[in-house]
């Protein structure tokens, strides 16, 4: 059995005295990829922003490779890469000179020729690699933030709503990915409302409802997670 | 923090359109600061040569048209001056308040000095656009239009957790993206300081120390931008807040120190000095000669049984009640004085509130351009008219017959004259 990487343990979250997440406990292992399911307001973004030691706790903690985030926050920095929602890369800049800018900002330089290929895995076509990301579709900035993530070669990844803005052809090249990354030993946590694209790439799957995790999920030996039961117990979340 | 680091972050700012066209703008302001003082300082130094010639040629004239000692001491004009040091191009200061040159005669003092003392009082009021001034005042602007929205910017455009996550080390961001900033404005800034300062001669010593002088100031309000950009606001609060600063500090607390200042501390003014003295002056004509040489003989009894007159005019008792009149005023001139000195210690103190006065204070000092230079000049002043007096009298109540080989002796006034003996005797 390999070992956790990321582990939340009885993680509570207040803001402004309200309770965002209570006693929220998941982990994942190496290699493995687990998706947090919620619908708006669940708490999904609130426990990434907490891993990325960009919220603290109120009680509990969160480890990163057994290094509890908020004593250590440098290992955010060394292991994740972090892919937001919505991808604001700078509008001014290309798609390559942007990932040159935030690969040169992590201490990751890359060569052109990998940059080239990220891109190319990513399927962006290649003539808009040299035009401003001003112009970019929003499918078009996600695939340059997420070639930004191959190239970081992170062993963590943390994906807030990887597939959103994506077209169907663009969700399942990403969900082959991220398939593709996690069998070369990264660990995944992404939280997103896409429940068969959560079935077809996670390992397990935790339902999170008002801050709290009402279910969890895994996938069986060399299977599936059966979307039918997951989409079953999230409708019945969402009803009430 | 590695040099790469460095030339991302510096590439990165210049190729946001607004860094360059403020840095721009700063080392425009800056350029047209150190051209306007430096023509300033050369308008200075060549009224200063035309009068110099203008003072000589006069004066050998006089010297050629009378044979009286009288009618030379009452004829003869001196220039006194005080030069531009190098560094004034930089710091004009208040050599548009006080005067920096005179042309005295050897009558009443008080009066020739006080009688200008209240020109430009509207120049003093909107100050010059000098390079202190553009340190000063302008350069926090800059800073705060640059910094205000260094982090407020990126979470508007959903990139600060982004960036924070992504950042090797904390330094190698935000501390980088400001400090960038800061010295790129601080060089923009001091090339025309610079090139203004070697083409005025200033001292390298004094040029460093200006230098690091204005890269402090810089530091002191990018860290005050720097931490207010912290702060979870849009860009436009951030940049009122930091905006309220800057006013507060550069502007309101002065003028509400000046009118505190002007409340705490009253004295006579110049004109109160001139009228007293003018009018013991004019008094004199109708008064009998011995009451003016009873008093003159008071404060000088070297003279004592030297003042006789026999006509109605005599240059010693003519000269006599120019000093009398003179002494008349002291007690206001001297109060004048320690007024004023009272309200530039309090400035200074006013100063610690406004980092703006602060510099502008330093800067004219290190330039002998503030009222403390002024004063130095008006003590030169007293000293030679003191010294020409004491070259005149002898002649005059001795009745020394007219000898032009003698007026060789006659004190010249030259800047930076010797007060130390004038100050020994006036205490």
């Amino acid at each position: 059995m390999s070992e956790v990487v990321i582990l939340a343990s009885n993680l509570c979250v207040d803001v402004r005295a309200k309770k965002i997440l209570k006693n929220v406990s998941f982990s994942a292992r190496r290699g493995e990829v687990l998706a947090l399911l919620g619908g708006n307001g669940a708490g999904k973004s609130t426990t990434i922003k907490t891993f990325l030691g960009l919220m603290k706790p109120t009680s509990g903690s969160v480890e990163l490779d057994g290094v509890n985030v908020h004593n250590d926050p440098a290992v955010v920095r060394q292991k994740v890469a972090y892919l937001p929602e919505s991808v604001m890369l700078y509008g001014h800049l290309t798609a390559v000179e942007n990932i040159e800018y935030f690969l040169s900002l992590s201490g990751k330089p890359a060569a052109e020729s990998d940059i080239a290929n990220a891109l190319k895995r990513v399927a962006l076509q290649e003539s808009a690699w040299h035009s401003p990301l001003g112009g970019y579709s929003k499918g078009m900035r996600q695939k340059t933030a997420i070639a930004l993530a191959l190239l970081r070669e992170a062993p963590i990844l943390f994906l807030d709503e990887p597939t959103s803005g994506l077209d169907p052809v663009a969700i399942d090249e990403f969900n082959r990915l991220v398939s593709q990354l996690a069998s070369q030993g990264a660990t995944i946590l992404m939280v997103t409302h896409d429940v068969y694209g959560a079935c077809h790439v996670a390992n397990r799957i935790g339902l999170l409802r008002d801050g709290e995790i009402v279910g969890m999920f895994d996938a069986p030996e060399n299977g599936n997670i059966d979307s039918e039961t997951v989409h079953t117990a999230f409708a019945q979340g969402a009803l009430k | 923090m590695s040099w790469s680091d460095i030339r991302r972050e510096a590439a990165f700012v210049l190729r946001k359109k607004s860094v360059p066209l403020l840095l721009l703008a700063g080392f425009a302001l800056s350029l047209f600061a150190v051209w306007t003082g430096t023509v300033e300082v050369a308008q200075q130094q060549t009224t200063i040569g035309r009068l110099l010639e203008g003072d000589k040629t006069d004066r050998q004239e006089v010297t050629h048209k009378h044979n009286d000692y009288g009618y030379i001491a009452y004829y003869t004009f001196h220039l006194t001056y005080a030069p531009p040091a190098p560094l004034a191009f930089a710091a004009l200061g208040v050599r548009d308040v006080y005067p920096w040159k005179h042309r005295i005669r050897m009558l009443a003092l008080e009066g020739q000095i006080h009688e200008s003392d209240t020109q430009n009082p509207e120049l003093a009021l909107a100050g010059k656009i000098d390079f202190t001034f553009v340190i000063a005042v302008f350069a926090p602007l800059l800073l705060i239009l640059l910094l205000h929205d260094l982090r407020a910017a990126e979470r508007a455009a959903g990139r600060h957790d982004f960036l924070v996550v992504t950042a090797r080390t904390p330094a190698s961001l935000w501390p980088l993206r400001a400090g960038f900033i800061v010295l790129s404005l601080w060089l923009a800034l001091s090339i025309p300081f610079v090139g203004g300062a070697v083409a005025n001669s200033v001292p390298i010593g004094q040029m460093l120390l200006v230098s690091t002088v204005v890269l402090v100031y810089l530091l002191v309000w990018a860290a005050i931008c720097y931490w207010v950009s912290r702060f979870n606001f849009a860009a436009p609060v951030l940049a009122s807040l930091l905006l309220g600063g800057w006013l507060s500090t550069t502007f309101i607390v002065p003028a509400v120190g000046d009118v505190l200042i002007e409340q705490a501390y009253h004295g006579p003014e110049g004109g109160d000095i001139l009228m007293t003295q003018r009018e013991a002056v004019n008094g004199a004509w109708d008064l009998p000669h011995e009451t003016t040489m009873d008093a003159f003989v008071a404060s000088h009894p070297q003279w004592q049984g030297k003042t006789q007159t026999n006509s109605l005019f005599e240059w010693k008792w003519y000269y006599a009640f120019q000093q009398v009149g003179d002494e008349k005023a002291l007690p206001l001139a001297r109060a004048y004085q320690r007024v004023a000195e009272q309200r530039y210690a309090a400035a200074g103190w006013v100063a610690l509130l406004s980092p703006a006065a602060l510099l502008q204070r330093a800067l004219t000092n290190w330039a002998q351009t503030d009222a403390r230079a002024a004063w130095q000049y008006e003590r030169e002043i007293r000293a030679f008219h003191a010294d020409l007096r004491e070259f005149y009298y002898p002649f005059l109540f001795n009745g020394t017959p007219y000898s032009a080989a003698s007026l060789a002796e006659r004190p010249q006034f030259t800047p930076n004259y010797n007060t130390q003996n004038y100050l020994e005797r006036s205490q």
